[in-house]
């Protein structure tokens, strides 16, 4: 997969955290935008498709390690934030009804 | 000693999470013998290493493997905000101090944050910088949604997206370093940095990085979620993310600037613009609210953007004073979000016009925050003064940027003087104040106030090795600020009292998500003009 390719899915990504109007809907945005970067850095790290950084002497190219480690480490804090973002977006719609941006900004402190 | 940041990050951790199994009627105080353990070893560990006149930089790789691991380093930058970091965090425990049962979820969050901030302030690898960066995002989501009303869910959930989303334009930025200088070690992109500098990916890095931080420091056109977090969460809180969190998007600042210091980007001019941009629209946004918490918050906003000013300085006193505008400013800001919560505690309402005589009813209240809005309009004498002194010092009169930075002072003082209508007026409560806790930690944030106003000079060598000895009370300097108070008392009898429309359309505008997050990609897109194009 082309590295310029992840750019794409972070655009997307982009441009859905800016037009929609809808919580959940930005929530999937950002999520969209994440694994966009988790993407780009796993394919940079092995654009010449290496093996698995596991040395047996038997492969002659293997991946960057580090890249794979890292991402690790990022899908686990995305993972968190979505949930967070959820548990946030069902407490929201049950205080306020709706889950439209502009309805809730636009009231005071809810029902 | 080298071991002793890990420890520094690894205490509140444990703490916390011991408090939160324990749970019991006791446990709290935990949380107390914690903060004076790390206190004592910063202590100790900046004693150790301060040599001649100066804290001489360290660092400590965990995991070393021919020279590789997850290196820590401190110099006087990292170890002057620690000492902010651990002193704020004092006075916040001993604010909110309490055994109650509820209680225990919120010293959790609360200690395992100031890990978090430690572990930011000190790391010298930039993936742990983003992890940290992230990590405190989320725990400063849940603190904000710890109230549980639907105001401060809303405020989390705008707070959590909306970082994320300029985290993760960190996160690409720290991809392109990785991939250029096959490291995320900071100091050794700092060495290397030249060689690459002019390249065009390099430019297109810095710009990633910067927008992301922007976010975090709530610059300009992406600030929107600072009032609406500030203004949601608790008292504590709000004085924590004010007075500190907030300051975490400025040591990044400062720590990718001073990495990217021998690229030779003209970082300086845009910054400023920005800087005063957010100086003067975060400022009259605040005088045109009525709820004290959320002119506290718009003043934050106001006060960074001086900050940033100081900060995109080349004159070397000029960005020392905007480090100690940091400091300053974290003192009475943290002491001002505090009085406001005993405020709205003891009136039960948040409007400042419906507050009066405070000055007869709670006396000890009323001084404390006197000296603390004396401080932030720069009152000789007080610690306001000196940083916005020092930042304007580089700019002559006739310079047109003095006199944006001017405006914005009258602002912050226009805004002061509708803030103290609080103070007169008849006394309507009998109620004094029984808990002693927070008393003292007004008392202690009122001295300080006057301690750094009056002691600049040796706590300015000692942490940044600047030289403030040429800022000095002269008369002019009084004269100008009876000037700006009798201006700002008049804006305020003329423009800001009548509410007329619109002060009020002011009041109540709001940006939603969409739009602040359109707003986040324009300013990348100027960035990038400026930066990639334009230079």
């Amino acid at each position: 997969m082309d590295p310029m390719l992840t750019f794409l899915v972070i655009l997307i990504g982009m441009y859905g955290l800016s037009t929609s109007k809808n919580i959940i809907k930005s929530v999937f945005s950002v999520t969209i935008i994440e694994s966009g970067v988790i993407l780009l850095f796993l394919n940079l790290g092995n654009w010449r498709g290496g093996s698995i950084p596991i040395i047996n002497g038997a492969a002659d190219i293997i991946a960057d390690p580090l890249p794979q480690a890292l991402m690790i480490t990022t899908i686990v804090i995305g993972s968190t934030v979505t949930a967070l973002a959820l548990m946030l977006c069902i407490k929201v719609f049950h205080h306020y009804g709706t889950v439209e941006w502009r309805e809730i900004l636009r009231r005071g402190e809810g029902k | 000693m080298l071991h002793i940041p890990i420890f520094l990050i690894i205490i509140p951790v444990v703490s916390a999470i011991v408090i939160y199994i324990v749970k019991n009627k006791h446990v709290n105080y935990l949380a107390l013998v914690a903060q004076a353990v790390m206190t004592v070893l910063a202590i100790v560990y900046f004693h150790h290493f301060y040599q001649d006149g100066a804290f001489q930089p360290q660092t400590f790789i965990i995991g070393l493997w021919d020279d590789v691991g997850i290196p820590i380093r401190t110099d006087g930058l990292s170890m002057s905000f620690v000492f902010l970091t651990l002193f704020s965090w004092w006075m916040v425990l001993l604010y909110t101090f309490n055994t109650k049962e509820t209680d225990h979820d919120f010293v959790f969050f609360m200690l395992f944050l100031q890990g978090v901030f430690l572990g930011l302030l000190q790391t010298n690898d930039l993936f742990n910088m983003f992890v940290f960066v992230e990590l405190t995002t989320i725990i400063v989501t849940i603190l904000v949604a710890f109230n549980k009303t639907p105001k401060s869910f809303r405020a989390g959930l705008y707070y959590l997206l909306i970082n994320t989303s300029g985290v993760l334009a960190f996160l690409i930025g720290i991809i392109f370093l990785y991939f250029t200088f096959g490291t995320i070690n900071i100091s050794v992109i700092t060495a290397e940095m030249l060689a690459v500098a002019p390249t065009t990916a390099m430019r297109f890095t810095y710009v990633l990085l910067m927008a992301g931080i922007s976010v975090k420091a709530a610059l300009f056109p992406v600030f929107t979620w600072l009032p609406k977090a500030h203004g949601a969460a608790r008292a504590g809180i709000s004085a924590l993310l004010s007075g500190l969190v907030v300051k975490g998007g400025l040591y990044l600042f400062i720590r990718i600037n001073a990495m990217f210091a021998e690229a030779g980007y003209q970082y300086t001019d845009f910054f400023f613009v920005i800087g005063a941009l957010t100086a003067i629209i975060g400022i009259v946004f605040a005088i045109s609210q009525t709820d004290i918490k959320q002119m506290l918050a718009y003043s934050t906003v106001s006060q960074i953007g001086l900050i940033v000013v100081g900060l995109s300085s080349t004159d070397a006193l000029v960005y020392s004073g905007g480090v100690l505008h940091i400091f300053n400013h974290a003192l009475f800001k943290v002491l001002l979000f505090m009085a406001a919560g005993m405020l709205i505690k003891v009136y039960q309402t948040k409007y400042v016009t419906d507050m009066r005589g405070v000055m007869r009813s709670m006396p000890l209240l009323g001084i404390a925050m006197l000296f603390a809005m004396l401080s932030i309009t720069g009152a000789p004498m007080f610690n306001g003064f000196i940083s916005k002194s020092v930042i304007m010092y580089g700019f002559d009169t006739t310079d047109l940027r003095y006199w944006v930075l001017f405006v914005a002072n009258i602002g912050t003082a226009t805004l002061f003087v509708k803030m103290s209508q609080i103070f007169f007026g008849p006394k309507t409560f009998s109620l004094r104040f029984h808990n002693k806790l927070q008393d003292a930690t007004l008392i202690v944030l009122s001295v300080m106030l006057i301690v750094f106003g009056n002691f600049y000079i040796t706590i300015g060598q000692g942490f940044f090795g600047a030289d403030f000895s040429d800022i000095t009370l002269t008369l002019a300097k009084a004269l100008e600020y009876i000037i700006i108070l009798g201006v700002a008392y008049l804006l305020y009898r003329f423009l800001v009292r009548p509410d007329g429309q619109l002060v009020r359309r002011l009041r109540h505008f709001t940006l939603s998500f969409e739009v602040a997050n359109y707003l986040f990609v324009t300013y990348l897109l100027v960035m990038m003009l400026y930066f990639v194009v334009w230079l």
